[in-house]
């Protein structure tokens, strides 16, 4: 009896869900957008999608986070697969790799040349997302390096800020010895496992694994050899610190072993979280080394978005990047004060963030100078085999530090990168 | 008639019969047999990514001259020749040594070695990461007791890290081998045993020419199966290593390999079908050599 009373009402009610549904299945747009650091690029693009969410009601965002190494066997089994279906609207992925996608999946990524101003981004971000004259990705943060060090210990060592300005690397092993000598501290934290620091040197002379054709440059490439070189130095002047792994590299300033840290910006968010350490940090340029077009400017690592061509929000997830990532500097300042995210977005630089003085690094204007120094990074090939090359460079790294010729190690690397490149 | 009447209920059997297998037998086939062929088929292949293209023995060529493959061969035949001989005699021996009536607490040690066994691949290698680390439990434990003067790099040096992956395996699969050798025995007859101690044979020669020979079909078994998961052997080495096969590819295994040259590596699941295939005829091969010593001879 009741029954018949209820089921109209039921069904109403029932009906105008099922409609109301509906509707917003028509109307909203979820934007998938696959990354890998919740510390990082996962909040950056949270607060990205929130401010494009303002302005754009329609669309919502579904940030999902995974391991990198995740991340990209994902992204190459779902695009080797040929179903679009698991794959998101946006990923983004690491630099060294762009190319490599890019050149094994034609067609997989959607071309952003005719919507995006690319004159705005430092060049070397969007001549590595560059195929046959289109650009693929929207360029996102940039590694570029410096050498924070620890002003203290330095100054114990009798060395000032001004003596750490524009050394080369020669001068940084000489400072590294005074500085054990006087303080017992090593000079910098190195993991044998991770070429880092090779490919941070090589790049600062203008050189990569590869020439501007893609063909492996091992044997006759000034850069590799004199990064190799000071590798070497390094491990036989023995001012270092061995780390094993990355938590443990950063391990060893986090605890305050080590006088400097040589690495891209995205670490000052790391060296920053040790309250007690503040004002006793200061960041200069990288060394150099002695050689034709050695710079004080590198980068290491690096990431950038790109939007698939399967996606069935592709015009909004490429208008939405647009929107923020080439044109809003606002968003720029937020996610440097807040993450420390040096965004490749040149125009950026004017932003009030950028001329802030940090108190952490006793008052330098350390923004400032990483965006300077962003716009000296040589531009280099990355090529579509850095990780083979890299393994082959890592597998050597022993040799080397049992005093072999750095010509012998050239040319063992060489051997395994030609079996590789294929 | 009758003969007729026999075909046409031989057929309809047949029909059934058939129909009844046939969705087991189409699922194995698109979900195995499409699955072998077209690895094979893609043997032959080469390229990037979804570029790939018919290349012949180009890819058999290229392990020739491939030094991390040769590389990655070599240390899986070291895993293989050192490891598996050890842990089948370090099974064989606690089996007979666990089931032994008289021991007490049998109960509790069977159970403490075979439990390594049910414990994750995953949990059990980063587990085993940090009690060998530099200054971790291994290494503060052997320098306490006086065995070595300084720490012994595991993680960081081409011998010790192989070193490790034997000790991790072999603790790792020791347990489950027992569990067969235990089994087997148990079905030894007695009778066996207590002749043989009245005619006076010592405890060892009773377990070298009674329980070794009887136990020879387990063995043969416990061989293969371990040889087959040692030459695929990739999660421990993956853990460990941080997914490198390092240092200087010193752990480097085929099936990590494999996983390198499709999602870490420009992908090029060609030449990766390739060394998937090497693994299958190193395990084919080695499998018949075992059937083969452990055939039986006429007396």
């Amino acid at each position: 009896m009741d029954m018949r009373i209820y089921l109209p009402r039921f069904s109403a009610i029932v009906l105008a869900g099922a409609s109301l549904l509906a509707v917003t299945a028509a109307q909203a747009k979820e934007i998938t957008v696959w990354c890998w650091d919740p510390n990082f690029n996962v909040a950056i693009m949270k607060e990205a999608g929130a401010r494009y969410t303002k302005t754009h009601p329609d669309v919502t965002f579904n940030i999902v986070d995974f391991a990198k190494a995740d991340v990209e066997q994902k992204l190459q089994t779902g695009l080797s697969s040929g179903t679009a279906d698991a794959l998101p609207d946006i990923v983004l992925i690491e630099d060294y790799g762009a190319q490599k996608y890019l050149q094994s999946f034609p067609g997989a990524f959607a071309p952003l040349s005719g919507t995006v101003d690319y004159s705005g981004f430092a060049p070397y971000k969007v001549e590595l997302m560059t195929l046959d004259g289109q650009v693929y990705g929207m360029p996102f943060d940039s590694g570029v390096t410096g050498m924070y060090y620890r002003k203290d210990y330095l100054e114990a060592a009798g060395f000032k800020p001004e003596d750490m300005q524009g050394i080369t690397w020669d001068r940084f092993i000489e400072i590294g010895q005074q500085v054990e000598a006087k303080t017992g501290k090593k000079m910098m934290g190195l993991d044998p496992t991770d070429a880092g620091l090779v490919r941070i040197i090589m790049q600062s002379a203008g050189q990569w694994y590869f020439d501007k054709e893609g063909k492996a440059n091992i044997t006759g490439n000034a850069a590799l050899k004199g990064a190799l070189e000071t590798v070497g130095k390094i491990m036989s002047s023995n001012i270092y610190k061995p780390a094993a792994g990355w938590a443990d590299w950063v391990g060893t300033f986090t605890s305050g072993d080590v006088a400097t840290v040589i690495t891209g910006v995205w670490i000052t968010g790391t060296v920053k979280a040790q309250p007690d350490q503040s004002g006793k940090w200061g960041v200069a340029p990288i060394p150099a080394l002695s050689i034709d077009g050695a710079t004080h400017a590198s980068n290491l690592g690096g990431s950038s978005w790109y939007v698939l061509e399967s996606s069935a929000e592709k015009a909004e997830a490429i208008d939405f990047l647009n929107a923020v990532y080439a044109k809003d500097v606002d968003f720029y300042q937020t996610i440097l004060q807040d993450r420390g995210a040096v965004g490749s977005l040149l125009a950026a630089r004017g932003g009030a963030a950028y001329g802030e003085a940090d108190a952490f690094f006793g008052g330098e204007k350390v923004w400032q100078n990483f965006s300077d120094w962003l716009a000296k990074v040589p531009s280099v090939n990355y090529g579509v085999f850095t990780n083979e090359a890299d393994t082959a460079v890592t597998a050597q790294l022993p040799a080397l530090q049992q005093g072999t010729p750095v010509d012998d190690v050239l040319k063992a690397i060489d051997a395994e990168v030609s079996a590789q490149v294929q | 008639m009758a003969l007729a009447r026999r075909g046409g209920i031989g057929r309809y059997y047949n029909v059934n019969g058939w129909l009844f297998v046939a969705p087991a037998l189409g699922l194995i086939a698109l979900f195995m047999i499409y699955p072998i062929v077209w690895s094979l088929w893609m043997s032959f292949q080469s390229g990037r990514g979804m570029m790939l293209k018919f290349a012949g023995f180009a890819n058999i060529v290229r392990l020739w001259n491939d030094p991390v493959f040769i590389k990655a061969l070599t240390n899986t035949l070291t895993y293989f020749v050192v490891q598996v001989p050890i842990m089948i005699l370090l099974a064989l021996i606690l089996a007979s040594l666990l089931n032994n009536p008289r021991l007490v607490g049998r109960g509790f040690f069977r159970t403490a070695i075979f439990l390594p066994c049910v414990t994750s691949l995953v949990a059990y290698s980063v587990l085993f990461k940090g009690m060998f680390a530099l200054d971790g439990i291994v290494n503060s434990t052997l320098e306490a007791i006086g065995i070595i003067a300084s720490p012994i790099p595991w993680l960081t040096h081409p011998f010790w890290a192989k070193v490790l992956v034997i000790i991790a395996i072999t603790w790792r699969w020791t347990g489950y081998n027992m569990i067969f050798y235990l089994a087997a025995m148990q079905n030894i007859d007695k009778s066996i045993y207590e002749v043989a101690r009245i005619d006076g044979v010592p405890a060892w020669a009773r377990f070298t020419h009674i329980t070794i020979p009887l136990l020879k079909p387990v063995i043969l078994f416990t061989t293969i199966i371990s040889t087959i998961g040692t030459i695929q052997l990739f999660d421990e080495v993956y853990n460990l290593t941080e997914g490198k096969g390092g240092p200087s590819n010193a752990t480097l295994t085929l099936s990590l390999y494999i996983y390198n040259l499709t999602f870490r590596f420009m992908p090029n699941f060609g030449y990766a079908a390739t060394v998937s295939y090497v693994i299958v005829v190193l395990v084919a091969l080695l499998a018949c050599l075992q059937f083969f010593a452990a055939r039986e001879r006429d007396r």
